[in-house]
């Protein structure tokens, strides 16, 4: 029995390759695999083989939007000539040809950002391989130097900062919660992502946002970097419109003494309800002399979000394969690439 | 005929060529402030005849000078009814009067005055048209979609009754037959984006089809349009609007949408729990129909009826704002019901996000950039007085300005839901090239 999962695993051993990516390799193999006898049951066991990978993971929008890519592709591959044998194997051999064209995108993301880069120092947040390979070859080419945060809770930016001081560029470490206090002495952000959605918005780690929101007041250009598998249909209309949103994140713990003001012993809420925004996890409980719960990393990482959503309005250029789009542009080009 | 020699006042016969006489200098050497103080003066004379004319002179000279001020206006009786004669040369033009010195709002005219209900009907025109042209002037049949659905099966109708003549075919003469019905129904209210779409392609179809087109396709061409276009589009919107709702959200509407009115009934009967603050205005107070719809029923949902004045202090509740639209210009500007540019512009102030619900059907190539480039007036029937406030009847100085739609620039828009799907309104100009299509 294929196991789609374990495909999808496999593919994402190579470091190199991003979830959207393996998903899409990882469908490849289940076309390889398959048993279906006409082309319908072809595309239905597709889809079903990627919503069982969607369902397994908590964030599934880079996943998503590789099968998306793929799906589509396979609907609107030409095939009225060929028998249904010839039809899987062309399938998998154009899948495997897009997955090894796949592999230079960042390169040609990387030779088309380094145009827009001129001395002086840049702020990326946590890490991404497409930001990392735009950073070391506009290092070879001019003088720049870079923050980056540290991106809690899982504290990926200091794996971008060794890194970078590895290959010679002066970098350091930024709080993230010091993002305002250096965002003067900062040219330009450059960010990866994990999606570009329809709206022309960002998804990306948490704290993107933040830091475009802050850039944005300082006048500072704001650049995401993204292959053209990371584009996606998916529009959101706030932070809690994200498919990785639940009920967990941002939740209220349920009080262990009966003391507790009024405002902290509510019941872990639904946080999808109205506008007034949770306010942060219950880390006013430390205050509480008599408590014997103590709030550990691990408890602040369950109830806080990964990725955030940042508005299209708010980012100034997206830098892909396909070339450099505004945010808008970025919607044309999924309605000519998805529509019709 | 009328007697112009034993005139005191000078006498203008209306439309002549005649020199002008002496006294009253020609009309373009006057600037046009002099121009209007002219007009001003002869209305003003005008006025006072009218008001004199019943009083004075016997009843058959006073009958004279009414029937003479009838539309004819060639007048020139003695007396007090010459001034009236200085008058007829503006009042040549086909607008009939509403009364004594009026003449409408002085801006807002290039719309065209609200024609008044009853006017005659030109030519030959099919009794479906004439019925649906009544309900149209009467704000009996309102909204977009409504109306593009009626005039279609008005259409429909006119189709089916039609004989082609001898020596001509249906796909050559049908068109020529049916331009006095589309006059008809333009003269009793502008048209719609949406009924100009659909005349379009219906002019299309005929255009592009064989020499021996038979009633039946085209009919049925005019179905598989009301089908496609508007009801499956309206299908594919209450389900892709319908995922943005969900439970306990707040969601607030204004007036009545058709499409908006569909997706809240539907998201309503997958079981999710939410609440609509539906958002009314004057003169129309469409609103409660949409509040009758929404709390009838075997699931009612709960609403909050509110007017526009009240809206700052609702929008701290709302989660999301749902509008529909009249018609969606290319630059992603919304014409609709005046008043959705306030909700929407003030929605956005506060980051609630605004989702505009709306069928390809509605789009125009064109772009419009504010509300007065294209609009509406209502006419003033429509303006029930409200206890005590003044009218123009009870005072004589008073315009009521009544427009019907209002523009919502593109900035203050977040989501178009369309059937082709979710886009922000920034692209609604590339939707046709993905259609295919090089025309909407």
């Amino acid at each position: 029995m294929f196991d789609i999962h374990q495909a999808f695993r496999r593919s994402l051993q190579n470091p190199e390759i991003a979830y959207p990516l393996a998903a899409i390799i990882a469908l490849t193999e289940l076309i390889e695999n398959s048993d279906a006898g006409t082309m319908f049951e072809l595309v239905n066991a597709i889809r079903q083989g990627a919503e069982t990978l969607k369902s397994k993971l908590e964030n599934p929008i880079g996943v998503d939007a590789g099968c998306e890519l793929f799906i589509a592709f396979v609907t609107l591959f030409h095939h009225e000539s060929l028998t249904l044998t010839d039809l899987k194997r062309e399938l998998i051999r154009q899948g495997q040809k897009y997955a090894e064209e796949a592999m230079t995108y960042r390169k040609k993301i990387a030779e088309l950002t380094v145009g827009f880069i001129k001395d002086g120092s840049i702020l990326t947040h946590s890490h991404s391989r497409v930001v990392m390979q735009t950073l070391l070859l506009a290092h070879q080419h001019k003088r720049i130097s870079v923050f980056v945060t540290e991106a809690r809770p899982r504290g990926l930016g200091l794996k971008t900062a060794e890194a970078l001081i590895a290959a010679g560029v002066p970098c350091t470490v930024v709080l993230d919660s010091a993002v305002a206090y250096v965002m003067d002495k900062v040219d330009f952000v450059l960010v990866g992502s994990e999606a570009v959605v329809e709206s022309g918005g960002l998804v990306n780690a948490v704290g993107s946002n933040q830091i475009a929101i802050i850039a944005r007041a300082a006048k500072k250009p704001f650049y995401a970097l993204a292959e053209s598998y990371k584009f996606h249909r998916l529009f959101p209309l706030s932070q809690y419109d994200l498919p990785s949103h639940n009920s967990k994140i941002l939740s209220f713990s349920s009080p262990s003494r009966p003391t507790r003001s009024a405002s902290i012993s509510r019941p872990a809420e639904d946080t999808t309800t109205a506008s007034d925004p949770p306010t942060a996890s219950a880390s006013t409980n430390d205050t509480e002399p008599t408590s014997s719960t103590s709030i550990t990393q691990q408890q602040i990482c369950k109830t806080n979000p990964h990725v955030d959503y940042t508005r299209p309005d708010l980012i100034s250029l997206v830098f892909s394969d396909v070339g450099s789009l505004t945010p808008e542009g970025v919607s044309q080009y999924l309605v000519g690439m998805f529509a019709g | 005929m009328p007697d112009k020699q034993e005139t005191t006042l000078p006498t203008q016969q209306p439309g002549a060529a005649a020199p002008k006489p002496a006294g009253q200098p020609s009309q373009k050497s006057m600037t046009k402030a002099e121009r209007r103080e002219l007009q001003e003066k002869q209305r003003a004379a005008k006025a006072a005849a009218k008001a004199e004319a019943p009083k004075g002179g016997a009843g058959g000279s006073a009958a004279k000078t009414k029937g003479a001020q009838a539309p004819a206006k060639k007048a020139g009786e003695a007396g007090p009814a010459k001034q009236s004669v200085l008058t007829s040369k503006e009042l040549g033009h086909a607008i009939p009067e509403e009364g004594a010195g009026k003449r409408g709002p002085r801006i807002f005219t290039h719309f065209g005055l609200p024609k008044p209900i009853g006017h005659t009907v030109k030519g030959d025109i099919h009794p479906a048209v004439v019925r649906l042209g009544l309900s149209f002037s009467e704000f009996k049949i309102c909204g977009a979609n409504a109306r593009c659905i009626a005039t279609l099966t008005a259409f429909k109708n006119v189709i089916q009754d039609y004989t082609t003549p001898p020596n001509s075919t249906l796909s050559r003469h049908l068109m020529t037959h049916l331009s006095p019905q589309i006059t008809h129904l333009v003269a009793a209210r502008p048209m719609s984006v949406s009924m100009g779409n659909a005349i379009r392609q219906l002019k299309l179809e005929i255009s592009n089809s064989d020499i021996d087109l038979a009633k039946d396709v085209l009919c049925k061409k005019i179905d598989d349009y009301i089908q496609d276009r508007i009801i499956m589009a309206d299908e594919v919107i209450q389900e892709s609007a319908g995922r943005k709702i969900k439970e306990g959200d707040v969601i607030l509407t204004y007036a009545r949408s058709s499409v908006v009115e569909k997706v809240l009934l539907r998201a309503r009967s997958e079981g999710k729990k939410f609440s609509v603050i539906v958002v009314d205005s004057r003169p129309l107070l469409e609103g409660k129909a949409l509040l009758r719809s929404l709390t009838s029923g075997p699931d009612p949902i709960p609403c909050t009826y509110a007017l526009l004045p009240a809206l700052p202090s609702l929008l701290t509740e709302v989660t999301t704002v749902f509008i529909g639209a009249h018609s969606i210009y290319s630059n992603g500007a919304v014409f609709s019901r005046a008043g959705t540019a306030l909700v929407s512009m003030m929605a956005k102030q506060r980051n609630v996000p605004v989702v505009v619900c709306c069928e390809t059907c509605k789009f125009s190539e064109g772009i419009l950039v504010d509300g007065f480039g294209k609009n509406e007036l209502a006419p003033a029937h429509t303006v029930q007085p409200h206890g005590s406030t003044p009218t123009p009847t009870s005072e004589p100085g008073l315009e009521v300005l009544n427009p019907l739609y209002d523009l919502t620039p593109p900035n203050f828009i977040t989501a178009v839901v369309t059937e082709v799907g979710l886009i922000p309104p920034s692209s609604i100009s590339s939707i046709p090239l993905a259609l295919g299509k090089t025309i909407l």
